[in-house]
């Protein structure tokens, strides 16, 4: 009878320290959230960043630029800038 | 008393059947229902658009990228103050109010209402915490070296169901450049934060691959701005210029003008997308010449000692008197005279030796009358007439080259066989494919066809050298180079007859003869300072080629 109560009471042990584990295990998943929502919202940042430098790298390393840097500075003649830029050619749609 | 028990346990009864009614219907009739409502609740469908690939010129520079821009969106809804969320929007964004006004309709969830904002200009709205304001990222094509070599690259344009490329590479490697879209499942916790364990994606999208050019960019560059001053010179309506490296086929630079901007395309007329290198077909004239010379010397029928015996005035075929281009005759002149002063009757002469079979047979040996098969969109080819509707009169005329129309790339690719030992290598402009994995396949090289001997284009070589030195272009001939090319002033048909004031002058040519580096080919469409080559496109040419052999290193030989 007294094996029988204590078997009773190690299975209700088993099955509340089982249930803890799992509220402590899901709590922590589901809380994760914020950490990762974080994380992500620096990694786009950082992306974002990265992709704005890219852009002025590219911009900056661009013949189109240079030449037009070099213009402003006195190397070279303005009939060398051809490209379409902001100032639009007669051929654009009326 | 007795009637109470019966009573209570049959509604008790009935309770339970509502309550399982109840159940059936949520549980079975509504389950699917429910069950999505959850999954909505927990569950985010999350669509990763793919970047479109990047076009990179020979040193690697992206001559087309994409950059994140943003999308601002509107959800009515939540707008406080309509009328200062107006003012904001319109004054940050450039568009007009009522365009802005008359989107925010209350009954709507998300307004779009401009794309493509730069992300400095995000981070300026959301400093101003506009309520219902929100951002979307999103891709945009972005041109660094903005309108060069635009009708090479292309442009991307929404279609309905997203981007697209169209014309030049843009359209001809769309399936290459545009990638797949991704799909992946995210469950959030209750406040809809992410729970990163359980994202799975659904398919296997991918980024679009990177495409690695054969144009040279200073090249490029360099040839635009010559052509520019050389339209602004001549006061010609526009103009082109092809490069090629005749023992790989690879386009070296190709620009038109006049062009438009890629990243402003809806700008321009749409007859300006179109590449006039390989869309534009026009009557080639002299440049055509050194091909038909090639050919009969090739096919035994000529050699260039071989004296025109009908050269000493015009001739008469099939009741059409034709003349020399300025009326000048040479009695008995050799094959490397007629070409030297560009003599008419010296290639009706060869041309009717040659006869139509053989024209045809060289003509389609040479790619000419069928598409060039170069890696950008839109190419065109128009094709011969029918065998039997080949008179005399035709022949004679092709051998001067008109009454045949070609496109600048049919020309410039048949006219690479004599730089390269009488083998047509077929034109391209992608050299390499780089996946989303950073797999790079090389594209291999082609020989398309083999219209001549290298022996037969080693001589047109020499006589080509010699219509340089001595020619009516010698004027402006680069001094110690030996450089090999032709002339052509090519007639613009009216209807029905040739317009006498107006012509298309154009220069073909390669250098160093000896082991030509590359071969170009200079459109001048209606100059008016002068309507002959050798006084517009010739002089292009030398001045473009001066500076190409001086950035390959190629010292002068003589």
């Amino acid at each position: 009878m007294k094996k029988a109560y204590i078997l009773v009471i190690i299975l209700l042990g088993l099955v509340f320290s089982l249930a803890v584990g799992r509220s402590i295990l899901q709590n922590m998943l589901s809380t994760s959230g914020i950490f990762i929502g974080k994380a992500e919202k620096e990694i786009n940042f950082y992306k974002t960043q990265n992709a704005i430098l890219s852009e002025e790298l590219l911009i900056a390393s661009a013949l189109t630029n240079i030449i037009e840097k070099a213009h402003k500075s006195g190397f070279v003649s303005g009939d060398a800038l051809m490209v379409i830029k902001t100032s639009r050619p007669l051929a654009v749609r009326p | 008393m007795k009637w109470r028990y019966p009573f209570v346990f049959s509604f008790l009864v009935l309770l339970f059947v509502l309550i399982i009614s109840r159940l059936f219907y949520w549980q079975i009739v509504k389950a699917e229902m429910l069950s999505e409502l959850a999954l909505s609740q927990y569950r985010g469908l999350i669509k990763v658009l793919p970047k479109r690939g990047e076009i990179k010129t020979s040193d690697g520079f992206p001559i087309a990228t994409s950059k994140v821009t943003y999308q601002l969106f509107i959800n009515p809804t939540e707008i406080k103050n309509k009328d200062q969320t107006v003012l904001a929007l319109s004054s940050l964004l450039d568009i007009t109010k009522a365009s802005v006004s008359a989107l925010l309709l209350p009954d709507r969830l998300w307004v779009p209402i401009k794309s493509g904002i730069a992300a400095q200009k995000k981070e300026e709205i959301e400093k101003m915490q506009i309520p219902g304001v929100g951002f979307e990222e999103q891709y945009t094509r972005f041109y660094p070296e903005a309108s060069a070599a635009a009708h090479l690259v292309g442009f991307v344009a929404g279609d309905g169901t997203g981007v697209k490329g169209y014309v030049g590479i843009e359209g001809f490697y769309e399936r290459l450049l545009k990638g797949k879209e991704r799909y992946s499942v995210e469950l959030r916790d209750s406040l809809g934060r992410p729970i990163i364990s359980s994202r799975t994606s659904l398919n296997n999208g991918s980024d679009g691959g990177n495409l690695f050019l054969s144009l040279d960019r200073s090249v490029q560059f360099l040839v635009e701005q010559k052509l520019k001053i050389g339209i602004e010179k001549y006061e010609a309506l526009g103009g082109m210029i092809g490069i090629m490296d005749p023992q790989t086929g690879n386009i070296i630079a190709m620009a038109s003008s006049p062009a438009f901007s890629p990243a402003e395309y809806w700008k321009y007329d749409e007859s300006l997308y179109k590449n006039p290198f390989i869309t534009n077909t026009y009557e080639p004239g002299s440049t055509l010449k050194p091909i038909i010379m090639a050919s009969a010397i090739d096919a035994g029928i000529i050699t260039p000692q071989t004296k025109c015996n009908i050269c000493e005035g015009p001739v008469s075929v099939s009741g059409y008197e034709l003349h020399t281009w300025n009326d000048k005759y040479y009695k008995d002149t050799n094959m490397i005279g007629v070409i030297q002063h560009s003599d008419n009757i010296g290639m009706v002469f060869v041309a009717l030796k040659l006869g139509v079979d053989r024209m045809i047979e060289y003509l389609t040996k040479f790619g000419i009358g069928k598409l060039t098969d170069i890696d950008l969109q839109g190419e065109i080819a128009p094709s011969f007439k029918p065998r039997s509707a080949w008179y005399d009169v035709d022949l004679a005329t092709t051998g001067f080259g008109q009454g045949i129309s070609i496109t600048p790339i049919e020309l410039l690719t048949a006219f690479s066989a004599l730089a390269n030992e009488g083998k047509i290598m077929k034109p391209r402009v992608v050299t390499a494919f780089e996946n989303a994995n950073g797999e790079i396949h090389k594209i291999p090289t082609k020989v398309t066809s083999t219209p001549l001997t290298s022996k037969t284009a080693r001589v047109m070589t020499e006589i080509l050298v010699n219509a340089v030195e001595k020619g009516e272009a010698q004027w402006t001939k680069l001094k110690g180079y030996r450089i090999a090319g032709k002339t052509g002033t090519a007639s613009i048909p009216v209807k029905g007859h040739y317009d006498p004031n107006s012509t298309i002058t154009s220069f073909i040519g390669f250098a160093p003869a000896e082991k030509p580096k590359f071969i170009m080919l200079v459109i001048l469409n209606k100059p008016t300072t002068s309507i002959y080559a050798a006084d517009t496109a010739a002089p292009m040419f030398f001045d473009i080629a001066a500076d190409l052999l001086s950035y390959y290193g190629i010292p002068p030989n003589e």
